[in-house]
C-alpha cells in the first residue's frame, strides 16, 4: 500500500509555465556565493477561477508535509536565506522590494479531482517573483497528499536550479542500515530524514547500502544465507539478485560510477583482497594481492581510479590504486586507524573515518595538496561519511548520544543535523544522481 | 532413552570389556563429565557340575572394575543450541581469542584450539562454524575483513591439528555481533575471538 502511493506520488505531474520560466540570474557556482534573500510567504488558499472541479485545502493539510519541507529546504540551500516577513502580506515584487529581499516565491495550493483516479490531487502553483516585477521561475506541481513532501523537494530544487543554475539535492535520498525492527536491514530515507521506509526484509543481518550511479539500485551486504553475500535491489525494494562470487566476505560492495562493474571485498583463504564482478556475476577479477587485509574499496567519481583501506603498513590507511590495480599510492598518514574513504563529487577530497585521540573523526583530505583537515564534529565516534550529491553536505554516523544514529553536515562541520531517532542506524550512502 | 544415548552406554560397555587388568594400574584421570560408571559387581563364574567342593575364586584383579574408569563421555545434547552451550561449558570446544586489531594465535589460543580440535576427532558427527569476531574499536568495514582474517587463522590451525577442513566453514561478523555489548577492555576483550558453533551435517 504504501510503495503503491509511492508510485502514484512519483507520477505527479510537473507542468511548466513554460512562458515565466525563464533564468534571468545565475550565481556562478565557482565564485563564492552571494546569498540571496527571498520571501516566502504561505501559500493563499484560493482556488484560481479558472480551474474546474477546483476546492480549497485546509492549511494544515499542506503546513507540515509542504511548507515546513520547502522552507527547510530553500534555507539549507546555501544560495538562498529567508527573509523575515511581515504577517498577512501576500507574496509579490513590491513585498520583496519594502523588506529588502531580492525575490518573493508566490504560492497558490487547492485540490482538484482527478478524473482518472476519482481521488483529490493537491495542486500548487509556484511563481518566483523579482523586485521589477519580472518572474524568473514559475511552475505547478500536481500530486495526492502523500506526496507532498515530495512536491516540496522539486518546488525547491527547481527554484535552486532556475537561480543558481544547478539543482539542489533536496530530491537526494540517503540509503543506511536500521535496526529498528530488531534486525539490521536496508532503509531508506529524504535527505531531510523524512520519509524513513524499509527496503529489505532478510530478517537477517543487512548491512553496508550502496548506489548504483543512476540512483535506480542498490548493493548491499546480507547474511539471509548463514554467509555473507552481495545483493542488488531496486529502490522500492524489488527486483533482488544475489551477486555469486564463489568468495567469502562479499562486503563494502560499490557500483563503478561508469559501467556495470561492482567493486568488493572478496577473501579466499582468509586473505581480503579487492575484486571487481560485473552486476551480472560474471568476470570477476583481483586487483590487490596482498597477504594483509584489504577493505573498504570506493571509485573515483570518473571510474578511473579506486581507493581501498590496506593493513599492509601495520595499521589501516588509505590507498588509491587505478581501477585495473596497478600504481597504487599510500594517502593517508596521519593517525594509526584510517577508514571509510569516500570520493568529493568533483574527485578532489576524500572524506575518511580518522582515529584521532583514541576516537573516531571525519577528516578531508584535498588530493591535489594532499592536506587534510578534521570537520568539527562533536563529540563520540563519527565514521563512515558520504558525500551529498553536490559536494556540499556529509552524511555520517555518530554515537554522540550513546546510540549509532545519523547526521548530516556541510563540508566544514557546520550545521549538524541528527537525521534518525529509532532504533540505531548507520552506514549512510548518499544518492549519487542530481535529480 | 534416545538413540544417541543407547549407542553411547553400548560404546562404554563394549570399552570396559576390554578393560584388561593391566588398565588397573595404570591410575587413568576420571573427568568430571563420566556418566557411566562400570558396576561394582563380581562377574559370574560358572562353576563346574562335578565340584562343587572346588569353588573358584577369581582374582581380584580379575574381578574388580577399575574404580576409575578410564572412559570419558558425554550424553550430548541434541539440540544445537544446548549442545553448542554444553561444549563450551565443559571446556570440550574453546573459542579462540585475540589480541586488539591481530589476527595471529596466541599460545594461549593455540592450545584451546588444540582442545577443540581434540574433541572435533572424536567427534566427527558434527561439522563446524568458524566465526570472526572483533571489537567495536575499530572501524566496520575493516573489521569485517579482520574477523574474515581470524576465523581463517583458527579453522587452518583447526586443520593442522587433524580436523578435515571439508567440515570446518567461516564466516566474519566483524563487530556487528558483540558478545558483550560494553564499552570496556573486558568487554572488547570478550568481543575479540573466533568462535566455533558445531553444526549439524
Amino acid at each position: 500500500m504504501k510503495r503503491a502511493l509511492i508510485a502514484v506520488a512519483l507520477a505527479f505531474i510537473a507542468a511548466s509555465l513554460a512562458a515565466q520560466s525563464q533564468i534571468v540570474t545565475t550565481v556562478d557556482p565557482n565564485q563564492a556565493t552571494k546569498v540571496l534573500k527571498i520571501a516566502i510567504p504561505f501559500p493563499e488558499l484560493t482556488p484560481p477561477a479558472t480551474s474546474t472541479n477546483a476546492a480549497p485545502v485546509a492549511s494544515e493539510v499542506i503546513h507540515a508535509p509542504f511548507y515546513s519541507v520547502l522552507t527547510r529546504d530553500i534555507a539549507a540551500s546555501g544560495v538562498f536565506a529567508i527573509a523575515p516577513i511581515p504577517p498577512n502580506v501576500p507574496a509579490s515584487s513590491n513585498l520583496a522590494k519594502q523588506i529588502g529581499a531580492d525575490f518573493a516565491l508566490k504560492m497558490t495550493v487547492w485540490t482538484e479531482r482527478n478524473a482518472q483516479t476519482n481521488a483529490d490531487d493537491i495542486v500548487v502553483e509556484a511563481r518566483l517573483l523579482d523586485t521589477t516585477g519580472g518572474q524568473p521561475f514559475g511552475k505547478r506541481y500536481r500530486g495526492v497528499v502523500a506526496s507532498l513532501s515530495l512536491m516540496a523537494h522539486s518546488l525547491s530544487t527547481d527554484i535552486v536550479r532556475a537561480i543558481y543554475g544547478k539543482p539542489g539535492i533536496f530530491l537526494s535520498r540517503i540509503a543506511f542500515a536500521s535496526d529498528r525492527t530488531g534486525t539490521w536491514e536496508i532503509w531508506l530515507m529524504d535527505w531531510d530524514g523524512q520519509n524513513q521506509r524499509q527496503i529489505t526484509q532478510h530478517g537477517a543481518l543487512s548491512i553496508l547500502p550502496s548506489w548504483s550511479p543512476d540512483n535506480e539500485r542498490m548493493v548491499y551486504t546480507s547474511f539471509a544465507r548463514g554467509t555473507s553475500d552481495m545483493y542488488i535491489v531496486n529502490r522500492r525494494g524489488g527486483g533482488r539478485i544475489r551477486v555469486a562470487t564463489n568468495l567469502a566476505l562479499n562486503t563494502s560492495a560499490t557500483f563503478s560510477p561508469v559501467g556495470n562493474d561492482i567493486a568488493f571485498v572478496g577473501s579466499v583463504n582468509g586473505n581480503p583482497d579487492i575484486y571487481l564482478i560485473k552486476d551480472d556475476s560474471t568476470n570477476l577479477r583481483r586487483l590487490t594481492s596482498s597477504a594483509t587485509i584489504e577493505s573498504t574499496p570506493e571509485w573515483s567519481p570518473n571510474g578511473r581510479q579506486i581507493s581501498f583501506t590496506s593493513g599492509r603498513s601495520g595499521t589501516p590507511q588509505i590507498y588509491v590504486m587505478d581501477a585495473e590495480g596497478t600504481n597504487v599510492r599510500r594517502i593517508s598518514f596521519e593517525g594509526e586507524w584510517n577508514d571509510d574513504a569516500a570520493w568529493s563529487p568533483d574527485g578532489e577530497q576524500l572524506a575518511y573515518t580518522s582515529r584521532v585521540n583514541g576516537r573516531f573523526q571525519i577528516r578531508i583530505m584535498n588530493l591535489v595538496d594532499g592536506q587534510s583537515r578534521i570537520i568539527a564534529a562533536g563529540e563520540g565516534s563519527n565514521e563512515q561519511p558520504a558525500w551529498s550529491p553536490d559536494g556540499r553536505w556529509i552524511a555520517f554516523q555518530s554515537n554522540r548520544s550513546g546510540k549509532w544514529q545519523l547526521y548530516r553536515m556541510r563540508v566544514d562541520g557546520n550545521d549538524i543535523q541528527q537525521l534518525t531517532s529509532t532504533g540505531e542506524n548507520k552506514e549512510p550512502d548518499w544518492s549519487k544522481k542530481i535529480e | 532413552m534416545n538413540n544417541a544415548v543407547k549407542g553411547f552406554l553400548t560404546g562404554v560397555t563394549a570399552v570396559a570389556l576390554v578393560m584388561t587388568p593391566a588398565c588397573r594400574s595404570k591410575n587413568t584421570k576420571v573427568k568430571d563429565e563420566a556418566v557411566h560408571v562400570q558396576p561394582d559387581t563380581a562377574p559370574t563364574v560358572t562353576i563346574p557340575p562335578h565340584d562343587t567342593a572346588e569353588r573358584v575364586q577369581p582374582s581380584e584383579d580379575f574381578v574388580k572394575p577399575s574404580a576409575e574408569p578410564t572412559v570419558t563421555a558425554d550424553v550430548l545434547p541434541n539440540n544445537t543450541e544446548e549442545l553448542n552451550r554444553y561444549v563450551q561449558d565443559k571446556g570440550l570446544i574453546k573459542d579462540a581469542f585475540f589480541d586488539y586489531a591481530e589476527a595471529t594465535l596466541s599460545s594461549e589460543a593455540q592450545a584451546d584450539l588444540t582442545t577443540s580440535a581434540n574433541w572435533l576427532k572424536s567427534n566427527s558427527k558434527y561439522n563446524l562454524l568458524v566465526e570472526g569476531h572483533c571489537d567495536e574499536r575499530g572501524t566496520e568495514q575493516y573489521n569485517l575483513a579482520l574477523g574474515d582474517k581470524r576465523a581463517q587463522q583458527a579453522k587452518d590451525y583447526l586443520v593442522a591439528s587433524g580436523v578435515d577442513a571439508s567440515r570446518i566453514r567461516t564466516v566474519s561478523y566483524g563487530e556487528e555481533r558483540p558478545f558483550d555489548p560494553g564499552h570496556d577492555e573486558g568487554a572488547w576483550k570478550q568481543n575479540r575471538r573466533a568462535h566455533l558453533v558445531l553444526v549439524g551435517k
